[in-house]
């Protein structure tokens, strides 16, 4: 059952045993309070009734000799102050009466009474009466004083007056369960329209928000629910955004391989099928090394790549000995082409991976020393390290400034033939981009076309 | 006269077992390995039958060449290791005769070549081979200024043998070359025809069979 309904029906309910139960309350409030005020009106007019008949009776009948005249003086004086509801009786003998009952039967009589009367109330031939009666003594002897009151009207009345409360009662019900049930709907609104975005963004749609308009906890389970709506859909385009680099990636790799590929199949078909003179031969054999060989520095290149995606081993390192490592190590590759490294260092230990930063370090420096035209002639080049800050410069070609953000991506290259020409792979820079990102380092490159180029990496 | 070609592509390894593939198969090849540099040459000289163009070219790109070559008429094939349909789309649409992709069989190339020379009727029609001349047009084989007589299959044999002058054709090739795929299996029919061209041509030391691979003729 939809929870609006759930909390309609317990309100409504709620309601309706409140309202039926003050209703009937002041029902039986009511039905009192009138009955007790006939009971007094029947009493005080038993009272007057009586009284007054005593006195007149006493005066006139007192004294009678003859029995006869003082029964007709009685019933004269009671006439006097009787109406259709009076009764006289004496000795259990209706004197004077003009209602349909023997109200002695009803009431009991313990001797003579001047005092209050209790009304008694009965039920004869469906109609509802209240007798009240009392004793009084005239010349000695003992009349009974009655007021027999019918008070069906009083019930009719009360009953007419039950139903409509109940149909008071019952149209209050209505329009509370009405009520309850729009504010409850009203209520209950952004919770479906907060079901009904989860169904959307679960399908999909990740740029789906609620609208907040309230400040209560059902606002601020929206205001939730939009933040996690933000995070989720920020997730998901990081993902997708990987997941395009690397669908990307992996059609470069491949297309990268083709080449060399080409180039082997073509010479190995040569060597095998046709009849090469002895030069052609050693030129395709020699076309074979190179592409073999590169081919070999590509997955190299690729291998770092990847394996810097993992979480990597920090630890300290002395840096002074670290960059003579390095310097040892590119050494020859700056001699082949003509180059100088001068080192400078004003640090002593930091917090980095020696294997990863060693190959960072000699992709910037052999990078640094393509940037020199061939027949240049002098190729000097600088690392400089100051606090976190590794520089290389060289004073080469430059970098064109549309090309300074796109030098970080994978096999991406300035000038495609003389890059190839130098042995590089295209995935040097993206290499190094990528140790940096793995330490939490930042790259920034300063370019100028002809002047040379300031690559530095600053560590955390 | 030989089919004059256009090759421009910037991987020297592949320049230059192009470039042996061509003139083994009896082609007039020019190479290049910059588009700028290929377009210069084309200003003064642009008497070629066909040009075979890699897409990532320094200097000038091969979409960019072809509106050179389109000028000049030259039929263009496309050497491209971008298997994306889109590139195939835009060079085929913009009216390339064909494209193939890298990495491919030297064969395959020389066949497509032949296929859009013969399609935009530039294909040089004949074929030499030590004294022996073929006509494929006229399908006449002459030796010595002597017309031999050759059964049409034994013609097709000679002629695939031709294509692939030099290089060495295994059997199930020359089946699927002259006889069809149907064949496939049969390798004792390439063998009876060898030997018939051996005998009616006198080229019984040019026909050489390579042990585990084919035949080659040789030129030399």
């Amino acid at each position: 059952m939809k929870l609006s309904n759930r909390i309609t029906i317990l309100c409504s309910s709620v309601l309706a045993a409140v309202i039926l139960s003050v209703t009937v309350a002041l029902l039986l409030f009511a039905k009192n309070t009138i009955l007790s005020l006939s009971n007094e009106q029947v009493q005080r007019k038993q009272q007057t009734l009586r009284t007054s008949f005593s006195e007149m009776a006493n005066y006139y009948a007192a004294n009678s000799d003859s029995d006869a005249v003082h029964t007709s003086l009685v019933r004269y004086c009671f006439t006097r102050f009787s109406d259709q509801t009076s009764v006289l009786m004496k000795d259990g003998e209706t004197v004077v009466s003009s209602v349909i009952v023997d109200p002695s039967a009803y009431v009991q009589k313990d001797g003579v009474d001047y005092g209050e009367a209790m009304p008694v109330a009965v039920t004869v031939q469906g109609r509802r009466l209240l007798i009240a009666g009392s004793s009084t003594s005239i010349g000695g002897k003992t009349y009974d004083v009655y007021v027999v009151e019918d008070i069906s009207d009083v019930y009719t009345r009360i009953r007419r007056m039950a139903w409509i409360f109940a149909g008071v009662s019952v149209a209050t019900i209505a329009l509370g369960a009405f009520v309850v049930m729009a504010l409850v709907r009203k209520s209950t609104k952004p919770v479906t329209a907060l079901s009904e975005a989860a169904r959307e963004i679960a399908d999909g749609a990740y740029e789906k928000r609620v609208a907040v308009r309230t400040k209560d906890e059902i606002g601020a389970l929206g205001e939730d629910f939009n933040r996690m709506a933000d995070a989720v859909e920020t997730k998901i385009s990081e993902l997708e955004e990987r997941n395009e680099r690397q669908r990307l990636f992996i059609g470069g790799v491949t297309h990268e391989f083709k080449t060399p590929l080409t180039g082997l199949l073509l010479h190995a078909g040569l060597l095998r099928r046709a009849n090469l003179s002895d030069d052609e031969r050693d030129a395709s054999l020699a076309h074979i090394e190179s592409q073999t060989a590169w081919l070999e520095r590509l997955t190299q290149n690729l291998l770092k790549l990847t394996t810097s995606d993992d979480e990597i081993e920090l630890q300290a390192v002395h840096i002074p000995d670290l960059l003579d490592e390095v310097k040892d190590g590119v050494e020859p590759k700056l001699n082949e082409r003509g180059a100088t490294l001068s080192v400078q260092c004003e640090t002593e230990t930091l917090t980095l991976n020696p294997e990863l930063w060693r190959s960072l370090l000699n992709n910037l420096i052999v990078n640094a020393a393509n940037a020199y035209d061939a027949d240049a002639e002098e190729k000097p080049i600088t690392l400089t390290v100051k606090d976190k800050t590794f520089s290389v410069t060289d004073y080469g070609r430059g970098i064109p400034t549309e090309a300074q953000s796109r030098i970080f991506e994978p096999f991406f290259r300035v000038d495609k033939s003389r890059s190839k020409k130098q042995g590089g792979s295209g995935l040097g820079l993206a290499l190094v981009k990528a140790i940096a990102d793995a330490h939490g380092a930042s790259v920034t490159v300063e370019s100028e076309e002809g002047k040379g180029t300031t690559v530095s990496v600053l560590l955390p | 006269m030989k089919n004059r070609i256009l090759v421009v592509e910037d991987d020297a390894a592949i320049r230059d077992a192009v470039l042996l593939n061509l003139q083994f198969a009896d082609y007039d090849a020019v190479a290049f390995d910059d588009g700028k540099k290929a377009a210069d040459a084309l200003e003064c000289d642009h008497a070629y039958d066909l040009a075979l163009l890699d897409i990532m070219l320094p200097g000038m790109d091969g979409f960019e060449l072809f509106g050179l070559m389109e000028q000049y008429s030259i039929p263009v094939i496309y050497m491209t290791a971008k298997t994306d349909s889109a590139s195939e789309i835009k060079g085929l649409r913009d009216g390339a005769e064909d494209y193939i992709v890298k990495p491919f069989d030297p064969l395959t190339l020389m066949v497509r070549i032949e296929k859009v020379l013969k399609r935009v009727g530039k294909w040089n029609a004949v074929y030499r081979v030590r004294d022996v001349v073929v006509n494929t047009e006229t399908h006449t084989v002459t030796k010595d200024g002597e017309p031999v007589e050759l059964q049409p299959l034994e013609f097709d044999v000679l002629i695939a043998l031709l294509r692939h002058k030099n290089m060495t054709v295994s059997r199930e090739r020359l089946l699927s070359e002259v006889w069809g795929f149907d064949y496939l299996g049969e390798t004792r029919m390439v063998d009876v025809k060898i030997s018939a061209l051996r005998k009616k041509l006198g080229l019984e030391d040019a026909i050489r069979a390579i042990p585990k691979l084919g035949y080659r003729l040789e030129e030399r």
